[in-house]
């Protein structure tokens, strides 16, 4: 019975502290997460800022209090500004930004909340495109030419232009600046339209010229070269018969020449035999041979 | 009994309390105690295979590098709240986000940059893209506590490099073979802006979903390409008819050649028998002279009027001469009327 009543006072002595110590650390402690800033305002006044991670601590509510900050990065895109670049082309651009709270106390004095921000940045970031894009060439953001474009720079120089003044009036850090667009007013659209188009039309009648002419080329190399082939055939040909026409030649010589006399007669016969045709009339005399003979048996 | 309790006001305000802890204590204090062991433990934490973990203690991370920060998967023990907090991440999931910003809107017929979107390639002409971009997280403490928004990051960092890798290329080397490298080039891009932005993302991959100019000008583009097949087209045609040109011409080269040998060869050996048949002829003629003349005279003479169209026979002159005599010969048609008398054998009167 007195070891119960020894318990009880031992657990109402723990469970009464630790109530207690529970109370006090949530007057006192302030428990900053990763990507936090809590900002302790004493009776309302902003007197520290702790960005470092952490337990810190504090007095009591109602002397004071802490407000949470979100120190993530955020992206903020502008809207769409009209801009006449130094070769006095109208462009329309874009930006955005990646920025964070950068001094929590100046954030909060100048802009309270943090949707109030994007409004401040619209303007800045606008004015420093259009200062900034006035003294560059349309060739520095689109050109083929890598020597003309010089977006590095200027997303540089609108970097350094807006973010001090970011910083200072704002405690806003801005930690990049891209364009996120490069537009033509809608008017100019219809005039890139009709260059191109005519773009086009010259690369189609391009392309149609050099086929046939590549065409035409082969078909009269193939014919080039089909006229040598048959021309070399012709000259082997005539080498050809040529030969064999000399050893003909030669054949016949050699046999004629073993009697004269006789090819002689033998020729003359032959050419009797291919002169006489179909439509060759001849006139003989009655007395010539073979008729003579029926004369001669019937004249007697 | 007073001299070790609270101050009788205290006291009389626990009281209530006091009764109730003391009533739930005596009829359930293994409950309580079971509690107060799961409240320990709960800290332990169960981290899945596509997971890391990282344990914040009193707010902070606990680990100072990417490396001891990270737990991977398995069982992570960590002091209970509101000791230790575990996030966790998971790493291994890749998401997806659509970026449409420089793709066309239903509206074609307008091309004010507010609604519709488009891009300019580095020689001034007008293409519109659709992406797709996949990313994953790189760097888990620095996504979830410090990194903006990844969708938004994502559409950003996409557009504004594609925006500047589609200024850089002509319009012909996008629409073809720059296809790739455009891409790899914005690829890259996008990574530098993320690391630039302390996202703690990385992206996976970047697909074009499509890309192409402007609707309007559709039939322009598609004119350019079916000129450049047409070409092609009539470049193979000429290749085709190279191709059977040539070993045509070899044909008739080398059947050329070869009737040529034939007929040499024929002319030869006829050449050759004639010479043989001349030589017989003339032995037998060396041996019998005036029979061999003889009747090789009367052959030939036989056969020249057997095989003339018609033969006349006329008498011998008389005197030694012919006076008044005229012989007509017909066409070769009216052969079959001619007659050896010169009167009868003029059909005209």
């Amino acid at each position: 019975m007195v070891d119960a009543l020894r318990t009880q006072r031992w657990l109402r002595a723990i469970v009464g502290s630790m109530a207690l110590a529970a109370i006090v650390f949530h007057a006192t402690a302030v428990v900053v997460t990763e990507g936090q800033t809590a900002l302790v305002t004493r009776f309302g006044r902003p007197v520290r800022a702790t960005t470092r991670a952490g337990l810190h601590w504090k007095l009591p509510w109602p002397i004071d209090s802490a407000i949470f900050l979100d120190m993530r990065r955020r992206v903020y895109e502008t809207g769409l500004t009209e801009m006449l670049t130094r070769d006095k082309k109208n462009v329309i651009a874009r930006t955005f930004v990646v920025w964070r709270v950068g001094d929590p106390l100046a954030f909060t004095q100048a802009l309270g909340s943090e949707g109030a921000a994007g409004g401040k940045l619209d303007g800045l970031l606008a004015n420093a495109a259009i200062g900034i894009l006035g003294g560059h060439d349309l060739s520095a953001l689109v050109s083929t030419n890598p020597a003309d474009l010089q977006m590095d720079q200027i997303e540089a120089e609108l970097l350094s232009s807006t973010s001090p003044v970011a910083m200072r009036s704002y405690g806003v850090a801005i930690e990049q600046i891209r364009l996120n667009r490069i537009a033509l007013p809608e008017q100019n659209v219809n005039a890139v339209f009709e260059q191109m188009r005519a773009e086009r039309r010259q690369f189609a009648a391009r392309f149609q010229a050099e086929g046939e002419r590549e065409a035409s080329r082969i078909r009269s190399e193939a014919e080039l070269e089909a006229a040598r082939i048959r021309a070399k055939g012709a000259e082997e040909e005539a080498r050809i018969r040529g030969e064999s026409a000399a050893q003909v030649a030669r054949t016949y010589a050699d046999a004629h020449r073993t009697d004269p006399g006789l090819y002689r007669f033998t020729r003359s016969l032959e050419s009797l035999d291919k002169l006489v045709t179909v439509s060759t009339s001849l006139i003989l005399r009655t007395d010539s041979e073979p008729f003579s003979l029926l004369q001669s048996k019937d004249k007697p | 009994m007073r001299k070790l309790g609270l101050p009788s006001e205290v006291g009389r305000l626990a009281a209530p309390v006091v009764g109730l802890l003391d009533a739930a204590w005596q009829r359930m204090h293994w409950w309580i105690g079971a509690m107060a062991v799961l409240y320990l433990l709960s800290g332990i934490t169960i981290v899945r295979s596509d997971e890391v973990a990282v344990i914040l203690r009193w707010g902070r991370l606990v680990g100072d590098t990417p490396g001891l920060r990270e737990h991977g998967p398995g069982l992570l023990f960590a002091f209970p709240r509101p000791v230790d907090r575990v996030v966790r991440v998971p790493v291994k999931h890749v998401y997806e986000v659509s970026v449409g910003t420089l793709a066309s809107t239903d509206e074609e017929f307008t091309f004010d940059p507010v609604t519709q979107g488009y891009a300019l390639t580095g020689d001034q002409n007008i293409v519109q893209v659709n992406m797709m971009a996949r990313y994953r997280v790189r760097d888990a403490a620095e996504w979830s506590f410090y990194g903006p928004k990844a969708d938004d990051i994502l559409r950003a960092e996409v557009t504004a490099a594609m925006v500047r890798s589609l200024g850089e290329m002509g319009v012909d080397r996008v629409l073809a073979d720059g296809r790739r490298e455009l891409v790899a080039t914005a690829t890259r891009r996008v990574q530098a802006g993320l690391d630039a932005a302390h996202s703690g993302l990385e992206i996976s991959s970047l697909e074009l979903t499509q890309l192409a100019p402007p609707g309007a000008l559709a039939t322009d583009f598609d004119a350019v390409q079916s000129a450049f097949i047409g070409a092609e087209t009539a470049k193979k045609e000429a290749q085709a008819f190279a191709e059977t040109a040539i070993p045509a011409a070899q044909a008739v080269a080398d059947t050329t050649v070869q009737t040529a040998r034939a007929d040499s060869a024929g002319a030869i050996s006829k050449a050759k028998g004639d010479a043989e048949a001349f030589l017989a002829l003339a032995k037998e003629y060396r041996a019998n002279p005036a029979v061999v003349r003889e009747r090789l005279y009367r052959d030939a003479v036989e056969k020249a009027i057997a095989s003339a169209g018609g033969v006349r026979w006329i008498p011998p002159p008389i005197g030694g001469s012919y006076h008044g005599l005229r012989i007509t010969i017909a066409p070769a048609g009216a052969r079959a009327k001619s007659l050896s008398d010169p009167e009868g054998g003029d059909d005209r009167p």
